[in-house]
């Protein structure tokens, strides 16, 4: 049990100042989402865990059909993509990783967690030391046998480069002293407690290497595809592991990732049978195709949250009644249906719906155009005006704010527009973090990881500029709450206190929408990324 | 006075046909030099760069700052664009910032670019050795029913290809070709390794919408050209003088209406440079131009800086030749001034 008088926060906050790029996991728009480990929820007396249940087609019916080969179409890195898990952030590279490689965590269909390569996350009474379990008789693709060694080598090698996307989740480690117990087990101490340790293991940039690995242009893990061939922006190409630990899996003997950047080309290449799958179907195109049929539409809620956030250090939104009459503003509804065609659940001001953690006894915030009024003549703020700074880079930003400008006359609040470019929309050098009022997008891996990055005290992506120090210890305080009911109750503090005082206006939480051959079986929508979460092994090919 | 004037004399006897050669090259240098300074202008006021890419959208600024000493981008701009210059000008085409960015020793741009590049050079070809005749036939068909149905007919087909972009008549080719008639792929997916002319289908529909594009400048200049010598006296006369028509046409009429749809047709080369970059994102075709355009968004002007020189090269290398022939086309230009 952690002392809630001494949660170590600032330990921690400075070792997350090496940390990923939050925009890494922006830009790809597909984060993937963890949960809490279930052992350990089970250890603390049962667990919490909201489910998020996908909705759209499923492509389950019959029986698997070995054989064949499933070709995947997703937009391109350019030369920047790579195989490298640790500094890959797009989708493209994602769904390279995540065949090759394995998590010690797998992500659950309802953003629980299960048994990986690791079997069990067992804390110390504080939270402040690890025993990590490891499944025996796991092979590599070269035949070595997965252990200890392995995973000690993968954490120290996720921080080794503050250019790695992995640093953040093992800033809270004390990698120095990693030991490895026995051939399957690994001591992991803590630099502060951290009751959910595992939900740092589910993200594909912390999946397994093995030791001594420093090549990634022939990468070796354990997945269940093998390399065979790499051209960054182009194609790349995997084959079936025979040994895999999945027994059965995967179906098809081949998989085929191809880069294609323009959406129209990827759909007609879908249409024209060049791929079997393809990421992120525009949700107007998803729309029309639902109606004919010809492909299957693969709809998976997720916790991709979208929202306009307010600078609460810079005028007017240093009044709390100001950032109060503004949430209350936003028609939500009106808002995902026609920004994003209807593909996301409504919004209610904080983040990471469907996950662990998250506070579901709020009430669902409604458009109140009186209180809004009511609250703005109380701040002197009536006839506001005020700039709202938008960009296309993500799908249904402009839309969204164009809306909300509309909406916004009701309440007698004039919003202007600002359309800036994408390059310097979350350019640290050059708009990031410095506009008053815009708009941002986060598909968080876990509660924690979201708090940690975006609102506490030494958050680097501190879009809302929050700043509160009693809120803060609160924070340390629920992530290192070993109880899994006072971890819950004070959780719902955190989150509370943004839902009322905070910056963010979080409208929807998007779906991930993709597109699928009627051929192609097994892929289930799920909440941790796009195409069924990139598990290839369970898809197979229909005659 | 007399003893300067005579080497003059023989200078111009000699080469005039040289020094015009020489004057065009000279030219040339200049235009790609002040290209190059240009490009790398250009490039370098893009915000963020490789690092901050690699890095994501929030790199701290102590990341970056080392990363993009790793990348030498922390030196004078000047002393960047030397570095660059001189190793174009020895064939050596650079590193990849990205892949420098990503921590790579080198990361050289030509292994990136190779297949790229032949892929295009493939479609361009196969393009212009369509677009190449048939500008001078359907111009030549346009000049000698001027007036009558046939022109009215290429000149509006041509002119309405050319009003629109290329992404929209790529859309209306596949809406045809393969939403409607299912007869042609819709898209040009190759296999690194694989040449595109190993399924040559998969190259009709982006030749076919280059070639939309591209053809009514030149069939218009060659029609306006013909149409005009077909009204020269010489023309006449060689009628007159019982000369088949066909003969007329092709050696009397075709060759003077050349010579300044030489130029159009160069300039049209050159701005197919342009439509195959669009052309090849519609069709996610493996060329230069899918490769320029993610280069661009992610920032690696290594990549980006050598692939517009490479097209700067092609350009100016493209009115050389067209100055040079047009030079064997008009003998007047070879003589003495």
């Amino acid at each position: 049990m952690s002392d809630p008088h001494n949660p170590r926060p600032e330990t921690g906050i400075e070792l997350f100042d090496h940390r990923i790029s939050r925009g890494t996991l922006l830009r790809g728009a597909a984060g993937t989402m963890l949960g809490m480990s279930p052992l350990l929820a089970a250890a603390c007396g049962g667990g919490s865990s909201s489910s998020t249940a996908g909705t759209g087609a499923s492509t389950s019916a019959g029986t698997p059909v070995k054989g064949g080969t499933l070709r995947a179409g997703f937009v391109g890195g350019g030369t920047a993509e790579t195989l490298n898990l640790y500094q890959g952030v797009t989708p493209i590279d994602e769904s390279r990783a995540q065949n090759l490689f394995d998590p010690l965590l797998v992500v659950n269909p309802d953003l629980t967690t299960g048994p990986g390569l690791a079997l069990e996350f067992n804390a110390n009474a504080d939270a402040t030391e690890y025993e990590i379990k490891l499944r025996p008789g796991v092979e590599f693709h070269n035949g070595k046998t997965f252990g200890a060694e392995d995973v000690i080598y993968s954490m120290r090698l996720m921080a080794k480069s503050a250019n790695f996307a992995s640093v953040p989740f093992v800033a809270g480690i004390n990698l120095k002293d990693l030991k490895a117990i026995n051939a399957t087990t690994v001591k992991v101490p803590l630099l502060y407690p951290d009751a959910d340790l595992g939900a740092n293991f589910v993200y594909w940039n912390t999946w397994m290497v093995q030791n001594g690995e420093t090549d990634f242009t022939k990468p070796v893990g354990t997945g269940p595809f093998m390399f065979d061939t790499f051209k960054a922006g182009t194609q790349s190409t995997f084959k079936r592991n025979p040994n895999y630990w999945q027994t059965g899996k995967p179906y098809v003997d081949e998989l085929l990732i191809q880069s294609i950047d323009d959406n129209n080309a990827r759909l007609e290449a879908l249409q024209s049978g060049q791929i079997d799958a393809m990421a992120q179907l525009p949700t107007a195109d998803a729309k029309a195709h639902q109606a004919t049929g010809d492909i299957t539409v693969l709809v998976a809620k997720s916790p991709q949250a979208m929202m306009f956030y307010m600078d609460t250090t810079q005028a007017p939104f240093t009044d709390v009644r100001v950032r109060q009459a503004m949430k209350l503003i936003a028609d939500r509804p009106a808002l995902v249906a026609s920004a994003i065609n209807g593909f996301g659940s409504i919004g209610n001001d904080i983040v990471g719906k469907g996950l662990p953690f998250y506070d579901n006894s709020l009430p669902q915030r409604v458009q109140d155009i009186a209180q809004a009024k009511s609250l703005l003549k109380q701040a002197g703020q009536e006839n506001l005006t005020v700039t709202l700074q938008t960009s296309p880079i993500f799908p249904g930003f402009v839309e969204a704010a164009t809306l909300l400008a509309q909406q916004a006359k009701a309440a007698g609040v004039t919003i202007n527009l600002k359309q800036v470019p994408p390059s310097s929309y979350y350019n640290p050098s050059a708009l990031y973090l410095k506009m008053a009022f815009a708009e941002t997008q986060w598909p968080p891996p876990s509660i924690k990881f979201f708090y940690l990055q975006a609102l506490s005290s030494k958050a680097p992506y501190n879009e809302t500029h929050w700043k509160n120090a009693a809120w803060n210890d609160l924070l340390f305080k629920a992530i290192g709450e070993t109880d899994q009911a006072t971890a819950q109750q004070t959780w719902n503090q955190v989150q509370e206190i943004q839902y009322n005082q905070g910056g963010y206006i979080n409208w929807t939480n998007a779906d991930w929408v993709d597109g699928l051959s009627t051929k192609v079986k097994g892929l289930e929508p799920h909440p941790a990324g796009v195409l069924g979460n990139y598990l290839f092994m369970n898809a197979w090919l229909s005659a | 006075m007399t003893t300067v004037a005579e080497p003059r004399a023989a200078d111009r006897e000699v080469s005039p046909v040289l020094a015009f050669v020489g004057r065009r090259l000279l030219g040339a240098a200049v235009s790609l030099l002040v290209a190059s300074v240009l490009i790398f202008i250009g490039t370098s006021v893009l915000p963020g760069n490789a690092a901050s890419v690699v890095l994501g959208r929030g790199a701290t600024p102590a990341a970056v700052q080392k990363l993009e000493k790793q990348m030498h981008l922390n030196k004078p701009l000047t002393t960047q664009y030397t570095n660059w210059l001189g190793g174009f000008v020895h064939g050596d085409l650079g590193d990849s910032s990205i892949g420098l960015a990503q921590g790579q020793k080198h990361a050289p741009v030509w292994a990136l670019i190779s297949d790229p590049v032949k892929n295009s050079l493939i479609l361009a070809l196969i393009t212009a050795l369509f677009m190449i005749p048939l500008s001078l036939g359907l111009g030549a068909i346009a000049a000698v029913y001027a007036g009558r149905p046939a022109d009215h007919a290429i000149s509006i087909m041509s002119l309405a290809a050319i009003a629109l972009p290329e992404f929209v008549i790529g859309s209306l080719l596949v809406g045809v070709f393969f939403v409607w008639l299912d007869v042609l792929p819709p898209v040009a997916i190759i296999p690194p390794g694989q040449s595109p002319l190993s399924d040559p289908t998969k190259l009709i529909l982006p030749v076919a919408t280059l070639l939309l594009a591209s053809l009514a400048a030149g069939i218009r200049m060659v029609r306006a050209g013909m149409v005009e010598t077909l009204q020269a006296e010489y023309v006449m006369a060689a009628r007159l003088n019982g000369l088949s028509e066909r003969w007329v046409l092709w050696r009397y009429a075709m060759r003077n209406a050349l010579a300044p749809s030489v130029q159009v047709l160069a300039q049209n080369l050159q701005w197919l440079i342009g439509g195959i970059i669009i052309t090849e994102t519609v069709f996610a075709y493996p060329g230069l131009g899918s490769l320029l355009v993610t280069a661009v968004g992610n920032r690696d002007l290594g990549v980006v800086q050598s692939v517009a020189m490479l097209i700067a090269v092609v350009y100016v290398m493209l009115n050389l030749v067209a100055d040079l022939i047009v030079l064997l086309l008009v003998p007047k230009l070879r003589e003495p001034a």
